[in-house]
This record gives C-alpha cells, structure tokens and sequence, in this order.
C-alpha cells in the first residue's frame, strides 16, 4: 500500500470520526424534528445517496459491457451492485428509524420507503441471478440485460409513484427528508458527511474491483 | 414485414399447439388462480368487507392471483426448449426477434385465457361490482400485456441459469412491483368510476408496458445467442 | 443528552471496526496482488 493512498486513508478516518463527531455533540437539536431525530439525517441522505449512485453505476457498465464486453465492465457492475445492496439496507433501516421517531412508525409504505423498497428487491434478484450462473461470460451478459431491465422500470417509480400516490393516500408523509430547512451548520455537516461516505464507497468499490480482476487473472492462468 | 409476422405465429402456434395437448402451464395458472379465488372467496365472501373498502381490496386480491397465478405458470415457456432440446432447432430455424415475438404471444395468450376464466368468477363470487367496465377491461388487457412482456423476457433469461426454484419469480417481482401498484390503483379507479385516477393509471401502465416491450426486443437476441 | 453520547460512542466503535476491517481487507489485497 503507497504513501498517499495511506494517508488518504487514515484522512477518511479522521474525517468521518469528526463527522459522527459533529453530528451528535456538535450540531444542536434542529427545529420542526421530533427529538433528536434530525442526526439521523446526517447518515441516512449520503446512504441513500451513494445507494442510487452504485445504482446508476452498475447499470451504465452493464450497458457498457453489452456493447464491449470487457470483463472490467462486468467487475464495475457486480461491484457496485453488492456495495449498493449495503447501502441501501443502511438507508432503510436508518430511514425506519427516523420514521418511528418523527411519525410513530417503522414503515408506511410512503414513496420513498417504496421506491428503496423496490430497489433492495432489484438488487438482491441481480445478485441472485449472478450466483445462479456458472459461466463468467453468460454471467455477466444475463446479468447486464437483467441490470437494464430493472433500470427500465425505475424512472416509473421515481417520477410516478409519488404523484398518483397522494390522491388514494392523503395522510402520508410528505416530506420523508426535510434537507430543505437545515440552516447552515446543519447544511456543513451534512455535505461532510455525504464526502466521507462518497471516500468510503470508493474506497470499498475499488478493493471489491481489485478482487475481482485477481480472480479473473487467477482463472486466466488455469485455463 | 408480414413474413415476419408470419413466422411468429408460427412460433406461438406450435407452443400453443403442444401446450393444449399436454396443458402444463395451463394447469398450474389455472389451478394456482382457482385455488387461491377458493381460499379468499371462502374467508372473505361478499359480505365480510365494508363497502368503502371493497374496490381497493378486491382489486389488490384480483391482482395477487392473477400475479402469482402467472408466476406459477409462466416460467417454463423457454426451459422446454432447452430440455427437449429443441432450442438449437429453434435458433437456426427463426431469427431471435421473431422467436420472442412468437413466445410473447404465447405467454399472451395464455394471459388472456386465464383472465377470461378467473375474473368473471372472481367478480360473482366476491361481488365486484365495477362502475365503469369497458375500462376495467382495458385495464386487465394492458396489464395482462405488461405481465406477458416482461416474463417472456424473464423467462428467456432464467432458461440460461442453473434454474433454482424461484428464480424465475426472484427476478419478475421487482421488475412487476412497478406494474402491479399502478394495475390495482386503475382497476380500483374503474370500479369507483374515477375518470382521473383511472386515466393517469392506465397511461402509466402502457408507458411502462411499452417500454418493457422495447427493452425486451432489443435484449432477447443478446440473451437467446448462445 | 447522555443518552447522545451514548449512541455516539457506539456509532464510533462501528466506525472504527468498519474502518479496521477495510484496512486489513485492502492489506490483504494489496499482498494477494504482489
């Protein structure tokens, strides 16, 4: 391991512990939340952000690698569709937890909860679909068409559900994430946060890579 | 053109053909369906929910059965081919989009065939009464397309894995999740005689049904090459 | 607000756990690649 990539690490480490830091005996109780239900917010938004992003991620290199078929393209997609399934448990359950907090339950099916929802099943089903393939080649090419099916489906649920829901739903939640009334230390922390997690997934995204290009050279070699 | 279509035809004919022979996935659908409206119309019947709640219910349990009824019975339509071992023929005789198009009809068909027997059924047994039903047919016909679209496609795929089980629903259930919310949202629509509801629904259900038909036309032959 | 440095003190134990974990992960990478 090299000079700067140590001490960018130990920098994300210093970072994020400020931030846990911050988030809790810095940052004072914020207004219209109940309790301190509001730190929450600190670890739920970049969760839920980076599990969109490894999303976005892993169906663009499944695209690419439909058109290429570069196995990197195959390791960027299986890579980050695990590190995105992690992510987005994170984002439900620490949305679970605010939700008791702030509205006195775990799950109410409003469109956020149902949009990651839906995501947590696309995921888990690619990884499923990955481990029932034996061959890397048709692994990877089911694996790529399956990832833009469920791609397909998502903009529906992004931009639909939400508008057509509130017409049979009238007492859901309407603001499931209120960033829009963090005043500025809120907003600082925040950001800090949604960087600390970013290094942290790129980080984790580049090992499980690293991981894969050794077994796909370890495979190389036998045959 | 017309050659193409053609030979689609002839693809679903002789899928339908063998399937009203032996009546494989036709039992389990219908089996699945009969079972399933048995249980619910037993428990549930005309009388137990209030009549506010009817059309959301009865919608959401119409289209659980005819889910998983589909599920139970849909699966199989490409892993024949691969173990009669007739897939091989299959390829060289027709081109890939031509065999999708041919297995969509089929699965169609199928589709069609359980709706025309489970829904008049469900509606008496567990009086569904639907304010406007022009449209809730059409809401059956698109969901009944969107259905058949996307496990054609899931099918094709899974005859390619090392098929445990449940894969096959693994993989359709998040991409029919979509589907699913928007179908009871306009059947319900239809029943209640909610025009605007019923419009929005519909228009989300054939945007995502085509877009599923789109996408699957242009990856079958990725998946059926071998 | 005791209560908060509570859940901050095992916030940060997982924390440090995640990061010891992924450190020695990419250790062990880094020496498989050698």
């Amino acid at each position: 391991m090299n000079r700067v990539g140590m001490t960018l690490k130990w920098f994300l480490f210093v970072w994020m512990a400020g931030v846990i830091w911050a988030a809790f005996l810095w940052i004072p109780s914020a207004q219209g939340f109940k309790g301190e239900s509001s730190r929450i917010v600190f670890f739920h938004v970049p969760t839920a952000w980076v599990a969109t992003l490894a999303f976005l991620v892993s169906c663009i290199a499944s695209g690419l690698y439909l058109w290429r078929r570069e196995p990197k393209y195959d390791f960027a997609a299986a890579v980050s569709a695990g590190l995105g399934l992690l992510y987005a448990v994170l984002a439900t359950v620490t949305g679970a937890v605010f939700a008791k907090i702030m509205w006195g339950a775990y799950w109410n099916w409003d469109p956020r909860q149902t949009s990651i929802t839906i995501l947590l099943l696309i995921y888990a089903a690619y990884l499923a679909l990955r481990s029932a393939v034996d061959d890397p080649e048709k692994r990877a090419t089911l694996a790529a068409v399956y990832s833009i099916l469920a791609f397909v489906t998502v903009p529906f649920l992004m931009f639909i559900v939400p508008r057509i829901y509130f017409s049979l739903h009238p007492d859901v939640m309407t603001n499931a994430d209120p960033d829009n009334n963090l005043d500025s230390a809120h907003l600082r922390v925040l950001l800090a946060s949604l960087a600390g997690f970013t290094g942290l997934s790129v980080w984790l995204y580049s090992i499980g890579i690293r991981i894969e290009e050794i077994r796909y050279r370890r495979r190389q070699e036998v045959l | 053109m017309s050659r193409w279509l053609a030979e689609a035809l002839a693809v679903a004919a002789k899928d339908l053909r063998a399937e009203f022979r032996t009546r494989v996935a036709l039992n389990s659908l219908v089996l699945f369906a009969l079972t399933t409206l048995a249980a619910v119309s037993y428990t549930i019947g005309p009388y137990r929910l209030s009549t506010e709640d009817r059309p959301f219910l009865l919608s959401v349990l119409l289209w659980i059965v005819i889910f998983f009824a589909a599920l139970a019975g849909l699966d199989r339509s490409f892993v024949k081919e691969e173990e009669s071992h007739t897939a091989p023929l299959l390829r060289l005789a027709a081109a890939p989009t031509v065999v999708w198009a041919g297995k969509l009809l089929y699965n169609l068909v199928l589709i069609m065939v359980l709706m025309a027997m489970l829904v008049p059924l469900f509606c008496v047994l567990m009086g569904f009464e639907i304010a406007m039903p022009w449209r809730f047919a059409a809401v059956l016909a698109a969901g009944g397309f969107g259905l058949a679209v996307t496990t054609t496609i899931i099918a094709a795929i899974i005859a390619q894995a090392m098929t445990r089980g449940a894969l096959f629903s693994v993989l359709s259930l998040p991409l029919l999740l979509p589907l699913l919310i928007f179908l009871i949202q306009g059947t319900t629509a239809a029943a209640t005689s909610d025009l605007d509801t019923y419009r929005e629904s519909l228009r989300a259900i054939l945007s995502m049904a085509g877009a599923m038909t789109i996408f699957s036309a242009f990856l079958f032959p990725v998946v059926w090459r071998d | 607000m005791t209560d908060l440095t509570g859940i901050m003190a095992v916030t940060m134990t997982i924390w440090i756990g995640l990061f010891a974990y992924v450190y020695r992960l990419d250790r062990k990478v880094s020496r498989l690649e050698d």
